[in-house]
């Protein structure tokens, strides 16, 4: 069972979301709603997001709308999700060069269900960063691109 | 005649180290390579493959063994004693010249292993130089500014970060563990999934969650007028409350 996901357009719903939800996971997927990568990543959310729906709290952030959050965030691929818990932003640990989000989609729905559920005990337990459950094989690999330098 | 029956299995294994008398083998060493067999004339173990470092020259041992004057004697009593075929005695010896004739093949052998081996690293250096090659064309591609702005111009991925990270730690690395050079890795990823690039504007002096600055939703806007307000529940609301 799939149902659609909340959108979020500006930078003062991005900060409510952050600040409001408490006591679940939040996850924010940075992207556009064309991408094809962004929608098989939405595909996979959608479908687990009833399940986990007592641990996370998902939302569809579009790039282009929020300059202020794809700045601070630093996103140059899409898509890029990041993670909060309680107003904090939790880094992961996925084996790639970037801890502050998840580039890319998942390989499987399960891979999605497995890290909600590491960054949830995590969290609970007053931790920051943890450590990604899903074979390096299967996390998306990019370049990290810097500029200037 | 009972040494005959035991001597029988014994003779493909001698056959085999004499095969290797003119073509010695050279391989990287492996656990299968510590294996024994039985020498039935001189009653004993003797190592079948001789190993040095990480490589193995096949049967070496046993050529050893065979060629070493003890077991000379020993073949010969054994003859002797259990009446063997005067004919077969011969095939489980190998004579010196033999055994100098192995020596020379094995230098041989392994010299073009090792060749072989720096063929492989030299290959797998070609195919990283590729690699890098192809990553800087994709960053000067990615920074040059774009005339036309088209941000579905996605760009694949053609490299892995964990090169990068191998070159970096090279030295916790096993030697040879390159086997598999880091293309084929991509597997699905690379097929799947090129993923879209956003060039967003870096604007100098505001930092982003890589250098520590403050987070978006922690700066104060200049909307929240609800900060001028007393904070709690108005008059009518706590009355409301208490009946």
């Amino acid at each position: 069972m799939s149902f659609l996901l909340p959108k979020l357009t500006s930078k003062k719903e991005v900060d409510q979301a952050i600040k409001g939800t408490a006591e679940k996971v939040l996850v924010l997927r940075f992207g556009r709603d064309e991408d094809p990568v962004c929608l098989q990543l939405d595909d996979i959310l959608s479908k687990t997001s009833s399940d986990l729906g007592k641990m996370a709290t998902i939302y569809l952030v579009d790039v282009d709308q929020t300059p202020v959050y794809t700045q601070y965030f630093d996103i140059s691929y899409i898509p890029s999700t990041v993670f909060f818990f309680n107003g904090q932003h939790m880094k992961v640990d996925y084996g790639s060069p970037d801890h502050t989000k998840f580039v890319g989609s998942f390989k499987t729905k399960q891979d999605f269900i497995d890290l909600i559920e590491v960054i949830y005990r995590g969290a609970m337990r007053g931790k920051l960063i943890v450590q990604s459950p899903i074979d390096p094989h299967n996390i998306p690999k990019y370049d990290l691109l810097y500029q200037d330098i | 005649m009972l040494g005959l029956s035991s001597l029988k299995p014994r003779l493909p294994q001698v056959e085999a180290a004499r095969k290797a008398v003119r073509a010695a083998q050279v391989e990287r060493y492996g656990p299968q390579h510590d294996r024994r067999c039985w020498c039935l004339c001189c009653a004993r173990e003797v190592r079948r493959h001789l190993s040095h470092g990480n490589v193995t020259v096949l049967h070496g041992g046993l050529l050893e063994h065979l060629a070493s004057p003890e077991h000379k004697k020993a073949t010969n009593r054994f003859w002797w004693e259990n009446k063997a075929e005067a004919r077969m005695k011969d095939k489980f010896l190998i004579s010196p010249q033999d055994y100098a004739r192995f020596k020379k093949s094995m230098v041989r052998a392994l010299d073009s292993y090792e060749e072989k081996e720096d063929e492989v690293i030299k290959e797998m250096a070609a195919q990283i130089r590729a690699v890098e090659n192809s990553r800087q064309e994709m960053v000067q591609a990615a920074l040059e500014p774009q005339a036309v702005p088209d941000p579905e111009e996605g760009s694949s991925m053609h490299t892995s970060w964990e090169e990068s990270h191998r070159q970096a730690s090279s030295s916790s690395q096993q030697p040879l563990a390159l086997g598999l050079p880091p293309i084929p890795e991509l597997d699905w990823m690379e097929a799947g999934q090129a993923l879209t690039f956003i060039n967003h504007q870096e604007i100098p002096g505001v930092g982003n969650i890589h250098s520590g600055a403050t987070p978006p939703w922690m700066v104060q806007d200049e909307e929240q007028g609800s900060g001028d307000q007393p904070i709690g529940p108005s008059y009518e609301e706590f009355l409301k409350q208490s009946k």
